[in-house]
């Protein structure tokens, strides 16, 4: 192999493919309130569905956390003229996937069918949103689960540590408590609890959708009908503003685990600054590029101290954080904390390179079309940026926006968000070598749960909780791939 | 990357009758194949829905093929081919993917390991030509392997140590397989991993990279031709060399059952899991394999499954259960149920419910009605593995990396369907055997 072609190869494509995706997504008309963006392609006799409905965890009472979470575990409980076994069977019978995922802000559906049994798939979610029975078997039956989960989390110092962010990250505003709850919240949460957060928020205003596949619009527009016609027009009252976020310092929550895990995170910029695609791109060069990042290049390919180190910029409806996650043996948590503060501090403080900041953007652009490969891939993206409360006309502006950022943009919002450096740390594990808990945990500290990244779906806990899969799931990746969606 | 997801994708009866009835969609089973004059073998699967590619290279080696004493050779190795070139040096390789635009990564198992990108279609070349160098020109320092051999020992942390789970599947693995490779973990045994060197690494790759040793998928927006050119112009230049061949194992029948009891303080909730050993696609008569996965299904792939229902739902024995059948492999293949106790159930009880559900598979053959949605499910997850590049581009290169061919792929939902309630019924009974199986409890509490 001739080095010297390779090297050319390397140098002669650095310019970002350009893409045309955006111009096929389309919106659709379902009524006031509720935006349909809608990709069609005839390739397979697929069709995806993305809805999100305004019943995150940021919905829950403060005395009830796990109340949306439990709800959206009841979705394929029993419906209408449905018991839970016949709603479940009807699925099955018609190789229907249905899933759905509750995060601090929305419920987010995912409905994947054939085409030919679409009619039926349309007309099941729209069953199941507006006519659930939390029959008290199944309500009894899915809090057994859900005590389980959080038990099992337990186990899990990314699960510990994730949850321990959050509720010292948030401490005081809704978005602190664990999507799931905690033993006593899930233990006392009542059906008439579950039926009256349903009919407040499995509801049409607010929630969008998104869908791709084997469809043309009219039949798409009776398909959508017969799963949301009946539900309310109302929309639930707003989540709270939050007055602060962030809590600087170190917490610790002992472990007895090989591998403690970190989590690190500043406040940043809500999605709708005018700072953030720049913050975007900062990230991407910080901890946000895999292997291209420079915290990878620190912690895991200098020094060998962990598998995985990365960072994402986080946008709720209410809030927008930069956070990370890294994991590395007992001996090693300060070591790396040490790495990961001057590495964020060193880029704070001198900024990105002119090529660091070209290759992002190669990146950022080049990959988007990435995104749009499968049916299900496109309404979780096209999701993602209705979340972000985005027009539709963002997918033909976005890489725009990307290839105009500057050096001196990145410099600005790094003043903004990482100039401070008063990075709130939580490690679950019990590092070698570190003084007792620098910082008292915060009350409830003691009753975590959410990572940074997506979290598991709750109609996942009644398949394989760790896949028993032996041999087959290959211990390998180099570095776990990310699915979460793009900004 | 779990590839059993891969083929756990499952659709429907009437999905059925509808693959046969319509045309096939333009792309579907149009696969194509031919062979560079240096042996490597090249698979295109065209999918022209938005202007990208996938391009997978597998490699026929895994940790079987670890040498004695050096387990976790073949996923270490796997690590230093992202670790650079002469010429792309250090981490130039995933730098140079992603500044394309593109993403890169790679997995091992005991039989394969594959490498992969998925980039803009006009971006082919320079991955082929990437991976084409670093196919013949690796460049292993010492300081690269000390370094590396912590990142794996933090990746043994993270996927296996921290989870008493995962810890219970490796031993049973271990006690399940009585003198094949297959007993050992893909990510080697600490001590093991400690003993890698470069020396090992670089003998390791004389002898099993090789353009006559891969299998090349490209799926994605381009044509047959395309990458016949693309691929004749990387990869020509790349000698054949000669292989270590791989040791063919062959294990004696199991002449009892082994159990696991593990007791640690990290446990939080108790499980009662039974590996099987059985056989896979690779060994299997006619039909057998797709038995075996036609019965994983009926007896636990999802709520409808006879665990789930008797044991969470009706007896209320257990919060989950679920069962699933891994037959991609070229030797054995591996049949597993698993139940966890409701709090206040003990693990015997659960056990001895679980057999009872078994005993009645391996009597009577299951009703039409249950046997019909569960092929339905799995052919409908094979067409929603299409939907997907890499998911459709795994399914290819797994089965050729195993012996298995891509007509194989293609006509796994036709066989699936053909499956009778008398050939389920024969796999519960002669193939779920307790001599061939390890049943093991995990519970909270101090070793003993």
């Amino acid at each position: 192999m001739s080095a010297r072609r390779i090297f050319l190869a390397l140098v002669l494509v650095v310019l970002a493919p350009a893409c045309a995706q955006a111009s096929n997504v389309k919106s659709v008309n379902m009524g006031k309130g509720v935006q349909v963006w809608f990709q069609e392609d005839h390739t397979l006799p697929i069709i995806s569905m993305t809805v999100a409905l305004p019943a995150g965890s940021g919905y829950d009472p403060a005395n009830k956390p796990g109340l949306a979470a439990f709800a959206s575990a009841m979705l394929d409980e029993g419906a209408g003229p449905y018991s839970s076994e016949a709603y479940q069977s009807a699925l099955s019978e018609r190789g229907i996937r249905l899933s759905a995922q509750p995060d601090r802000d929305w419920m987010t559906v995912t409905l994947v069918t054939l085409k030919e049994n679409a009619k039926d798939a349309f007309r099941l979610l729209g069953v199941a949103l507006s006519k659930p029975h939390f029959d008290s078997d199944a309500v009894a039956r899915v809090r057994a689960q859900m005590l389980a989960s959080l038990q099992q989390d337990e186990e899990d110092p990314s699960s510990v540590a994730a949850k321990g962010f959050y509720t010292r990250f948030f401490a005081g505003h809704p978005y602190g408590h664990p999507i799931d709850g905690n033993a006593g919240s899930v233990a006392a949460i009542t059906r008439d609890d579950l039926r009256n957060f349903a009919r407040e928020h499995w509801v049409r205003g607010g929630m969008h959708v998104a869908v791709s596949g084997d469809v043309d619009t009219a039949t798409l527009k009776a398909l959508l009908a017969s799963a949301f016609r009946t539900l309310p027009q109302t929309a639930p009252p707003a989540i709270p503003p939050l007055r602060r976020m962030g809590a600087p310092g170190t917490q610790i929550i002992p472990m007895p685990v090989p591998q403690p895990n970190i989590v690190f995170a500043l406040p940043a910029l809500p999605r709708k600054d005018r700072d953030f695609i720049p913050l975007y791109v900062a990230n991407y060069i910080l901890g946000g590029g895999g292997f291209s990042s420079r915290l990878t290049t620190e912690v895991r390919e200098k020094r060998g101290l962990t598998y995985d180190v990365s960072t994402s910029v986080n946008t709720l409806t209410r809030a927008g954080f930069f956070a990370g996650t890294a994991a590395t043996k007992a001996g090693s948590v300060q070591e790396t904390i040490k790495v990961i503060r001057n590495t964020i501090n060193d880029f704070a403080k001198n900024g990105p390179t002119q090529k660091e900041l070209d290759d992002a953007k190669t990146y950022l652009t080049g990959s988007f079309p990435l995104a749009f490969t499968s049916n299900v891939g496109i309404t979780g993206q096209l999701n993602a940026f209705q979340d972000a409360g985005l027009p539709i006309s963002y997918l033909d502006k976005r890489d725009g926006l990307i290839n105009a950022v500057t050096i001196d943009d990145i410099r600005r919002v790094t003043n903004r968000v990482f100039a401070k450096g008063n990075l709130t740390i939580v490690v679950a594990g019990s590092p070698q070598a570190a003084a007792k808990p620098a910082i008292r945990p915060l009350p409830g500290a003691d009753k975590p749960t959410t990572p940074p990244q997506p979290v598991k779906p709750v109609t996942a806990q009644k398949k394989p909780p760790a896949a028993p899969a032996p041999r087959t799931v290959p211990p390998a990746p180099s570095t776990p791939q990310k699915a979460s969606p793009k900004h | 990357m779990p590839i059993a997801r891969v083929f756990k994708f499952a659709v429907s009866a009437a999905a059925a009758a509808f693959l046969f009835a319509a045309p096939a969609p333009a792309q579907e089973n149009h696969v194509f194949q031919f062979a560079l004059q240096n042996g490597m073998q090249v698979v295109v699967v065209p999918d022209h829905r938005a202007p990208v590619v996938t391009q997978m290279l597998w490699f026929r080696v895994g940790g079987v093929d670890d040498p004695p004493g050096l387990s976790g050779l073949a996923h270490f190795f796997e690590h230093m081919m992202f670790r650079g070139t002469a010429t792309v040096k250090n981490d130039q390789f995933a730098q140079t993917v992603a500044r394309n635009g593109g993403q890169s990564n790679a997995f091992t198992t005991h039989d394969y390991t594959a490498f992969y990108e998925q980039i803009a279609k006009d971006r082919l070349s320079t991955v082929m030509n990437l991976e084409a160098d670093r196919m013949a020109n690796l460049d292993l320092s010492d300081s690269n392997v000390n370094t590396e051999r912590n990142v794996v020992l933090e990746e043994r942390r993270m996927r296996v140590d921290n989870d008493p789970q995962a810890l219970m599947r490796e031993q049973m693995d271990a006690a399940l397989d009585l003198s094949h490779p297959y007993g050992r973990p893909v990510v080697g045994w600490p001590d093991e991993i400690r003993h890698i060197g470069r020396k090992e690494a670089q003998d390791f790759y004389n002898h099993h990279y090789a353009p006559n040793n891969a299998i090349l998928i490209v799926a994605g927006d381009v044509t047959r031709e395309e990458v016949r050119a693309a691929a004749s112009a990387a990869y020509d230049k790349v000698p054949a060399r000669e292989l270590s061949p791989r040791a063919e194992y062959s294990q004696p029948p199991r002449l009892g059952e082994t159990r696991l009891s593990i007791f640690r303080p990290d446990v939080k909730v108790p499980l009662f899991m039974r590996f099987y050993r059985v056989v896979s696609y690779t060994e299997a008569r006619p039909g057998e394999a797709e038995a075996l996965e036609t019965l994983a299904q009926l007896l636990g792939g999802d709520p409808t499954s006879t665990l789930y229902r008797e044991l969470v739902v009706k007896r209320r024995l257990a919060t989950n259960a679920g069962a699933s059948y891994d037959g991609y492999a070229r030797d054995n293949g591996t049949f597993a149920v698993y139940a966890i106790p409701r709090p206040g159930v003990r693990l015997d009880q659960l056990e001895h419910a679980v057999d009872q559900i078994l005993a009645g598979y391996a009597k009577n053959p299951p009703a039409t009605a249950d046997l019909k949605r569960a092929k339905t499910q799995l052919v409908a997850d094979a067409m929603y593995q299409r939907d997907n590049q890499f998911s459709l581009a795994s399914a290819y290169g797994q089965a050729l990396a195993i012996g298995l061919t891509t007509d194989d792929v293609d006509t796994w939902p036709d066989r699936v369907r053909a499956v009778t309630p008398a050939a389920v019924r024969d796999a519960a009974a002669k193939d779920l055997i307790k001599r061939e199986a390890v049943s093991g409890w995990l519970q909270p509490g101090t070793p003993r």
